[in-house]
Formats: C-alpha cells, sequence, structure tokens
C-alpha cells in the first residue's frame, strides 16, 4: 500500500486512527495487525518472513538478556543473530545477483552455467531486518533493555508508518515509545502537518519531476543538455520522493504517539560529501556508523585503516540499495569522495572556496553519482555519463526528446524543486511552529495534492525498490 | 491530552474530516444507488497480491470525487503546465502528437526490460507467418506505417532533425532485415520523405492530421497508390478492370489525440477539423466502395485502414483506394490498435478469409513494432494448400 494512494489515505488510514482511538488498551497488538495488512497488501506471503525474521531476532534478544547467560553465549547469540538477519537478507536480495554472476564467470570460464532459481524481492526487507537487528546488537551492548513482549518486538518491526522504506528506527531510540508515549493535539497536528507535506513532496513535486528524468534516462541518446537536465530532475526526484516518505512516516508516527527520528536535513545545501553523509538518509549514515563504521574501529587505528573502514561501510552502503554494480560503483565513489575529503582536509579545495561554490561543487559531485544510481547497469552509466559530456551525438530519434522535456511545465515544476531544495528551512522544522498562515498553507497544500493524486497513475516511491 | 492551540485543531479537524469524510461520501453514495459499497469488496475475495491491485484500482477508478476533480484538474495542468495527459505530447502550431508513438522513436530498440521471442522482435512472427501463407500459396506483402512524428518531427520540435535525416531507426532496421530476408516491404518513409520534399503528386500537403495519430486523405492516397505500384510491380497481381471514380466528401473530426485526453474541457481548445475526403464510387452502379471476401487481396491492418474507411465519409479509406488503384475489391481484415498481433489471431479463427487469395497486405503502424497489443508471438494458421504463384514470385 502506498502512502499517496486513495485507498491508504480515504480508507485505511481513518479506520487505523478510528479504532486506534478507541481502543482502551492493547494499542500494539492492534498496530501489529495493521502493519502486517498493511505489508501484506503488497503479497500476503511476504508477512511470513517478516514474521520470521522478527521471531528469530526476539528469541535471540530474549537469549542475550537471559539471567546468568554468560557472555559467551550472549555473544553467541548476537553472532547467530546476525548471520541469520543478514542470510536473510542475502539470499533474498543477492541470491540473484551472485548466481548471475557466477553464471557469466562460468560462461567465460566454458564451464556451463547453473540453474537460477527465480525469487522475488520481498519490498522493504532491507529495513527491517536492520530495525530487527538493531534489537539484538543493542541488547547485547546493554543499550537496551530486553522488550518486554513479543508483540511489542512485532510491533516495532512491524510499524507500518516508517515499515517499507525507513527511517531505520533502531530500537534503544524507540524502546521508551513501547512502553509509554503521550498522544496530543499538538503532536497529533504537527504529525498531519508533516503528513501534508510529505505527501505534497511526493504528489506535486517527487512524481512531476519524475517524468523528465525517466524521458532522458530512458533516451537512447540524449544530447549533452538533455542529459543535464535529466540527471538533475532526477536529484530533486530522489530528494523530493525519499523525504516526502520519510516525512509522511514521521508524520503518521506522531499521528500514533511515536517520534522517530528525521531522515533529511536540507542535504542539497552541504558543502562537502562528508557534510552530505551527515544531512542524506541519516538513519541509514548513523545505523551504518554505529554497527558497522565504530566496531571495524571507525577513525581510532589509524589512517590507512580509517580509510579502509570508510570505504568498505560505503561499498557495504551503497551493496544495501540494491544487488547491482552500479550500486557498488555508487558507494565506491562516495566511499573514495570521503577519504579525499578526509585526506585533503583542510587543504581541500571546499575550504578554499565561499559556501555557495561549496554547495555546488558537492550538488555536481552528486549528480555523477545518482547518474550511477539510477542506470539499470554500468554501461549503462557510462552511455549517460559520456552523453553529460558530449560524447553521444544525440541523432534520429532522441532529437526529439525535446518536445517531452523543454516544457513549460518542466521549467515551473524545476525552479519550484530548486527553490524548495536550496533554501535551508525543512519540513522537520517548518512544522514545529505550527501558526494560523502555515495551517491555511497546509490545507491548500493538502487539496492540491488529493487533487493531483486523483489524475495520477500508480507511482510508487522510489526507495521501495530497496 | 495537552491544551491544543486553534491552529492546531483546525488543521486536525480539516484533516480528519477530508479523510474520513470522501470515504464515507463514496460509500453513502453507493448505497443511494442500491449498490454494496465498494470498499467492502476487500472481504469478499480472497485476499491475493492480483486481488488486492484489482480491488485498489475499482476503488479508484469508481471515486466519484476523482470523477469530478479530474477535468478540473486536467485544465489547469493544461493551461498552466502544458500537460496534455500521459498520452499526448504538444506539438507546435497546434499539433498533437500520441506519446507511445514518440517514445518509439526516442527509446532504444529492442528495450532492456522486453526479451525473448513473442515479445520483443517481430522478425520472426512475421517470416513465420510469411512463410505459413507461402504454404498455402499466398504472397505477402508488409507496409509498416511511419507514425506521425517520423513524417512530421519539426512540428513536434523545432530541434527535430533536418528533412532527409533518418529519424525512425528501427523500424528501417526493421524494414532492411524484411528485404533482405526475402519479404516484400512497401517503404513509406521514402514515399511520404519524397513527397514532403514536392517529389510526388500532390504538392506539400499535410499528409497527417495535426491532431490525429493517423494519416490524412491525402497521406492515405499516397499510401495506397505506393502499394498498388508495389504489388503490380512484383507481378502479384494484374491490373483488374473495375472502374471506381472519386467522390468528394468533406468531415468534421476531432482528432483521437484530444479524445485520448478524456478531458471535455481540453477538448474544446481544439475544434473538429473538416477534412476533405474522397470516397471510391463505382463508376457504373454509383454505389460506394464494398470488399469482396472472394477477392485475390486480403488486407489486414489497424486503424489506418479504418480511418475514412469505415469512419466517416465511408469506403474513402486505404482499402477502397487500393482497390481504385488496382481495379478491383479486396477483402479486409481490421483490428484497431491490434496490426501486430490480434489482427493475426482474428485470422487464425476465420481461415476462410484466406480461401482464392494470391497475396495478404500485413499494414501496421510502425509503433507496434515496440508497443504492439499481446506483442509479437507466431500466431498458427490451419495449414493448406501447395505454393501457389504469387509465393513462388516472391521467393
Amino acid at each position: 500500500m502506498v502512502f499517496s494512494s486513495q485507498v491508504f489515505i480515504f480508507y485505511f488510514l481513518p479506520l487505523v486512527l478510528l479504532v486506534y482511538y478507541l481502543l482502551p488498551g492493547n494499542r500494539h497488538l492492534f498496530l501489529l495487525l495493521v502493519s502486517y495488512v498493511f505489508y501484506g497488501w503488497w503479497n500476503p506471503w511476504f508477512v511470513l518472513l517478516m514474521l520470521f525474521v522478527t521471531a528469530v531476532n526476539y528469541a535471540f534478544g530474549q537469549w542475550i538478556a537471559a539471567p546468568g547467560a554468560s557472555r559467551r553465549w550472549k555473544r553467541v547469540a548476537m553472532v547467530a543473530s546476525v548471520v541469520t538477519s543478514l542470510g536473510t537478507l542475502g539470499f533474498f536480495k543477492y541470491y540473484m545477483f551472485a548466481a548471475h554472476n557466477l553464471n557469466w564467470l562460468l560462461g567465460n570460464l566454458g564451464i556451463a552455467p547453473l540453474t537460477v532459481v527465480e525469487v522475488v524481492l520481498p519490498i522493504g526487507i532491507s529495513f527491517y531486518v536492520f530495525q530487527s537487528l538493531s534489537y539484538t546488537i543493542d541488547v547485547y551492548r546493554g543499550e537496551s533493555p530486553p522488550v518486554r513482549s513479543f508483540f511489542d518486538f512485532a510491533c516495532f518491526v512491524a510499524l507500518f508508518p516508517q515499515l517499507i522504506a525507513g527511517p531505520i528506527v533502531r530500537y534503544n531510540t524507540i524502546a521508551e515509545q513501547l512502553v509509554s508515549r503521550a498522544h496530543t493535539w499538538n503532536k497529533f497536528s504537527l504529525g498531519v502537518a508533516l503528513f501534508i507535506l510529505g505527501l505534497a513532496k511526493k504528489v506535486l513535486l517527487a512524481n512531476a519531476i519524475g517524468k523528465v528524468a525517466d524521458a532522458v534516462f530512458d533516451a537512447q541518446a540524449p544530447a549533452a543538455l538533455d542529459a543535464w537536465l535529466g540527471v538533475t530532475a532526477y536529484a530533486f526526484q530522489i530528494y523530493f520522493d525519499f523525504s516526502g516518505y520519510s516525512d509522511m512516516a514521521i508524520g503518521l508516527g506522531r499521528m500514533l504517539g511515536f517520534e522517530f527520528p528525521r531522515n533529511f536535513n536540507a542535504p542539497y545545501l552541504s558543502e562537502s560529501i562528508t557534510d552530505f553523509w551527515r544531512r542524506w538518509h541519516i538513519s541509514l549514515s548513523t545505523f551504518l556508523r554505529d554497527y558497522l563504521y565504530f566496531p571495524l574501529g571507525g577513525n581510532r587505528r589509524g589512517t590507512r585503516r580509517t580509510y579502509f573502514n570508510l570505504a568498505t561501510v560505503m561499498l557495504l552502503g551503497g551493496l544495501w540499495h540494491g544487488a547491482n554494480w552500479t550500486f557498488v560503483l555508487w558507494g565506491a565513489y562516495h566511499g573514495t569522495l570521503l577519504i579525499w575529503e578526509r585526506a585533503m582536509g583542510k587543504s581541500s579545495i571546499y575550504t578554499r572556496l565561499p559556501p555557495p561554490a561549496r554547495i555546488a561543487i558537492t550538488f555536481l559531485l552528486l549528480l555523477f553519482s545518482w547518474v550511477l544510481f539510477r542506470s539499470p547497469d554500468i554501461m549503462d552509466a557510462w552511455r549517460f555519463l559520456s552523453a553529460m559530456f558530449g560524447g553521444s551525438i544525440a541523432g534520429g530519434g532522441s532529437m526529439l526528446l525535446a518536445a517531452e522535456v523543454y516544457t513549460q511545465g518542466t521549467l515551473i515544476i524545476m525552479a519550484l524543486c530548486a527553490l524548495v531544495v536550496f533554501q535551508p528551512v525543512q519540513a522537520f522544522d517548518w512544522v514545529e511552529t505550527l501558526t494560523w498562515g502555515k495551517a491555511m498553507l497546509l490545507i491548500l497544500l493538502f487539496a492540491l495534492s488529493l487533487m493531483t493524486m486523483f489524475v495520477q497513475a500508480f507511482n510508487p516511491f522510489l526507495y521501495f525498490q530497496f | 491530552m495537552a491544551a491544543a492551540k486553534g491552529q492546531h485543531v483546525f488543521l486536525t479537524g480539516v484533516f480528519v474530516v477530508t479523510i474520513f469524510g470522501v470515504g464515507l461520501l463514496q460509500s453513502g453514495l453507493e448505497v443511494s444507488r442500491g449498490q454494496r459499497p465498494q470498499s467492502a469488496d476487500v472481504f469478499l475475495k480472497k485476499p491475493t497480491a492480483a486481488n488486492l491491485r484489482a480491488y485498489e484500482k475499482n476503488l479508484e477508478e469508481a471515486s466519484w470525487f476523482a470523477e469530478k476533480v479530474r477535468p478540473t484538474v486536467q485544465y489547469a495542468r493544461f493551461m498552466l503546465l502544458d500537460d496534455a495527459g500521459p498520452k499526448t505530447i504538444l506539438g507546435r502550431e497546434g499539433w498533437l502528437f500520441y506519446r507511445p508513438g514518440v517514445r518509439y522513436l526516442i527509446e532504444p530498440w529492442p528495450p532492456k526490460t522486453v526479451s525473448g521471442e513473442g515479445q520483443g522482435d517481430p522478425l520472426p512472427a512475421i517470416l513465420d507467418f510469411r512463410d505459413q501463407l507461402r504454404a498455402r500459396g499466398i504472397g505477402l506483402l508488409v507496409v509498416p506505417v511511419p507514425g506521425k512524428a517520423s513524417v512530421y518531427p519539426e512540428m513536434l520540435t523545432q530541434r527535430a532533425p533536418a528533412p532527409g535525416q533518418p529519424l525512425a531507426g528501427h523500424t528501417r532496421k526493421i524494414i532492411a532485415q524484411l528485404e533482405e530476408a526475402g519479404v516484400a516491404v512497401v517503404d513509406l518513409f521514402k514515399v511520404f520523405d519524397r513527397a514532403k520534399r514536392g517529389e510526388e503528386p500532390g504538392g506539400k500537403t499535410k499528409y497527417y492530421l495535426p491532431q490525429d495519430t493517423h494519416w490524412s486523405p491525402e497521406g492515405m492516397r499516397l499510401a495506397a497508390e505506393a502499394t498498388a505500384r508495389k504489388l503490380l510491380e512484383l507481378g502479384l497481381v494484374e491490373r483488374g478492370q473495375v472502374q471506381y471514380d472519386l467522390k468528394p466528401v468533406a468531415v468534421k473530426r476531432r482528432g483521437d489525440i484530444v479524445r485520448m485526453m478524456q478531458a471535455p474541457r481540453i477538448e474544446r481548445c481544439f475544434p473538429a477539423e473538416t477534412i476533405d475526403c474522397t470516397q471510391v464510387v463505382h463508376r457504373q452502379s454509383g454505389e460506394v466502395y464494398r470488399d469482396d471476401p472472394d477477392s485475390q487481396i486480403l488486407v489486414l491492418g489497424d486503424s489506418f485502414l479504418r480511418i475514412y474507411e469505415q469512419d466517416a465519409p465511408g469506403s474513402g479509406g486505404m482499402i477502397a483506394h487500393l482497390a481504385r488503384e488496382l481495379g478491383f475489391p479486396l477483402a479486409s481484415l481490421v483490428n484497431d490498435g491490434g496490426a501486430s498481433t490480434l489482427v493475426r489471431q482474428a485470422l487464425a479463427r476465420k481461415p476462410a478469409l484466406l480461401a482464392n487469395k494470391r497475396v495478404v497486405v500485413w499494414e501496421f503502424i510502425e509503433r507496434d513494432i515496440r508497443f504492439g497489443m499481446e506483442g509479437w508471438p507466431r500466431v498458427p494458421l490451419p495449414a493448406e494448400r501447395q505454393p501457389g504463384v504469387a509465393a513462388a514470385m516472391l521467393e
């Protein structure tokens, strides 16, 4: 079920809110039930897999927290939890990728290929596996108490607002809220405000600008200008799509009394790639920092080891996004830039230039990375990058692309996107002080978003594929 | 609950009333019409992924609010953003283009997302069809029709390639492959190219309708003449003795691209075009042209055959004009948008149509190479007869 769909907004959400606020108790059980309905809407069978991941991590968490459990046993349980969770993720997400690559290798060696079984990728698996895993690790580290009941834990893993595409909520962030949380008018209305802003980002901006990006990326031979326009449109699309989802998720969470962490903080105002990773998909970068970078030693084991750690984290972060060499390259590209910035330190070109120039350079560097992110394969990414530098001659039918992308609509939407992206006030902060003016603007945006939603075709969020 | 400020309550109130109101009003409306609320359908079927998708789709399509709001939003987007909807691209000087036809020219072919025979490649299907017809002693003449954007790219964008530069690379490649495989093809790209340069009779008229996906009567006549020329040149048929005359008829037609927008307020911005057609009439009887199922030629195709023939004015389309050029009536089988496969499937269901045939003329719009309904699977015809004269001549 997509947040920006009629079935969610006019049927699922009101029903959930009504029953949730009428229930005198057992609200977690109810939230668990509706979260499974929400998740099972894609494919009911996927719920069983989520239940398996939940049960495994709950059991290992109990094992770790059992009174009298030795340190060794705790460690065994934690490792088993990590292996089972990542094994499940690995099988569903990377089995086919690995098998196809192995077959390619075997083919080159003249060996008959293996039969590859078709494995369907369950939606949102990367998110809920990471969330479940955070629980056992936090309990193992003593940073969180064990959960009081299975239903509470299952509710934490399956909580529908942020289930499919984050923010990745770590157990220790939400542990106390699972025990008790406040429900207030203000909290609810701020949730409504964020939900509306997220919906507007998705429906009014991301979907509209996404058409431009799709048209250019799908073209056989875009001209240089077309390619730059296309990748800029994609940069806007992915930001509004993903941050829109996060805003809606955080908003829905607030409507149900939860406080989820912010996931974006004006990422395209970053003055370096290092800065970018403090502002983009914050819940993933902090997850990778706390559960991978720090355990690897962070920056405390010397320069070379720090670079190695950075590269490893970014490569795995890239691979987390999808089983494709383009994501590995995307991670490698970001890792290289992070290492380069760290190596250059204060002598980096960033530090010598005024902030607007630093922002522009960072945005430019990000555009190249989005080409890798958007392209279906490396050859396509290379073709597109070549086009950006005039390496492909737009001939034949590709010349007609102009009619699709250089329109009044594109100009207006691009200008709107740029205006919103390159200003510092973020939805998360903007709603904190709700004035009458803001309330009226939000209602107008809500009406516009719903009206636009009525004419748009099914358009799921980009991050659903991860 | 903590004390709430007015604006918080107001925003929450409007939000809650909206999300509850739309669903409740929709259900109320359905009940008042004596129907079961569609939202309850979710409990009536097994919750499989397919059923849930269908439920969601039905819910959206039946939405009273969506129905009421859609025209206004479409009109606003059209006026403010030049957005004419998912199927239409606005060209220059009021010309409209069918988006899939343009995308076909822009995107690579074969597309990466489509693989396997029967999906992306028309060549095996066409060769198989040719071979099956040959086994019945029937020849095949393929007529890929250029899309409007292939012929009039300059009306789509100023950045269009200069006249004479190849545009429809995919179709030209297919035509070359077909010719190399020994399939007879009418290259209408060359015909329209010459015509636009004033090298064909008729001068520099519009060969396609500005607000329609289809050709104008002049364009259709050029295609009919070129097809007849090819049939006669190859000796597949001999010119008949039936005399037909042309009768000028003006018809009013609202372009199909305008209608595809499904937005009455936008449609009003594009008044119906007056089109000067010519009906084909039998010289002796004065009756308008009629097909003859026993003809030696069967014409298969899509709406490019239907326009002016079955549509107003009637008997003035490509089939009638081809018959006039050849001097005898033809048999035809037309399937709108289904010339890649559906029309062959229809033929397989009516094999009697192949009786007495020497040639099958198969017309399809070039975008069907990519977007043809049902793809390009082989369609088996019931086998009959020994190879005949026409098939032997095509070898």
